[in-house]
């Protein structure tokens, strides 16, 4: 008889517990609707696509880079509840995690837009109890 | 200038999806053709490889002409990892397509299109043919880049148009 079902969600309790408890907040993840398959306006910069934007909790900010130097902009670490993902990418119909963060333009914390670097997850049993996104903030912050 | 951007893309996308149409690219959940334009998209930290990424980058402008000439470089980058079931050995081999697609793409002839104007194009509305012709010279291909595993190259090519009456 295998544990790995219970302890992989133990695990994913256990990460979402301490997000909330060292001030695990909600954020919102903005996702573009799909494109329009035979419109090349969408490919010349006319027509924009609708955005969704979908709660994302608990998750903890941490700012990663903490010197802003020139025009590098601040660089933050963004770590996710994996419930949540989960969640997300079961009612979007997205084949994988991976394949969702790769198509959102950002995470908007507040009134900022932060753009995503990059997605990994953490893991036990092969199955993610939490994600770390690395962000960017844009230049331009203000949505 | 942005008609003639945008109708030497379209050319460019469809003269590249016609010697391989299986280059595509996913965008938002649609396939298409693997080209695009980087500052027609959303803004991504992350580079799609076996795609043309156009950047627009310098302008001049000769106004001497009643037709002011109009003279753009664009920037056509394109990189590939290799597939992993060769092992990326093939990287090689793979950019030495994209840059044979590219340079017959661009040395096809007709070596000039009618300018359109897409402004007022939607899905089922043709864009809006112009007078004048959008022509462009042979590309000139950069050193092939190596960053760990990936192969880069930068094509560059100039678009020349002429600036009708009234056009932005």
């Amino acid at each position: 008889m295998s544990h790995q079902p219970n302890a992989t969600g133990a695990a994913a309790r256990a990460a979402d517990t301490l997000l909330r408890s060292v001030g695990g907040r909600r954020v919102l993840l903005r996702m573009p609707s799909p494109a329009a398959a035979s419109d090349v306006t969408e490919q010349l910069g006319i027509a924009t696509p609708e955005f969704q934007d979908i709660p994302l909790d608990p998750v903890v900010f941490r700012k990663a880079r903490a010197v802003v130097t020139g025009s590098r902009p601040a660089k933050w670490e963004l770590l996710v509840s994996a419930t949540a993902v989960k969640r997300i990418v079961g009612s979007l119909a997205y084949a994988s995690a991976s394949v969702l963060f790769e198509n959102a333009s950002g995470v908007l914390a507040g009134d900022e837009l932060f753009e995503i670097l990059s997605a990994t997850e953490e893991q036990v049993f092969d199955q993610p109890y939490v994600y770390r996104l690395v962000l960017y903030a844009p230049l331009a912050q203000t949505t | 200038m942005q008609n003639a951007k945008d109708t030497f893309y379209t050319m460019l996308q469809g003269r590249l999806a016609m010697l391989n149409p299986s280059r595509t690219i996913v965008v938002r959940g649609v396939a298409r053709p693997g080209t695009l334009v980087e500052e027609n998209e959303l803004p991504t930290a992350s580079v799609p490889v076996d795609t043309f990424r156009l950047q627009w980058t310098k302008l001049q402008v000769n106004s001497v002409s009643p037709l002011p000439q109009v003279a753009m470089e664009c920037s056509i980058q394109y990189a590939t990892d290799g597939t992993s079931g060769q092992g990326s050995m093939d990287r090689g081999r793979l950019l030495a397509a994209m840059d044979a697609e590219l340079a017959s793409a661009l040395a096809a002839e007709p070596r000039s299109e009618q300018k359109m104007n897409y402004s007022g194009a939607s899905v089922g509305v043709a864009p809006a043919a112009m007078g004048t012709n959008v022509f462009w010279s042979d590309p000139v291909f950069g050193a092939a880049a190596v960053l760990d595993e990936r192969l880069e190259r930068t094509a560059t090519v100039q678009v020349y148009s002429h600036q009708e009456a009234g056009e932005l």
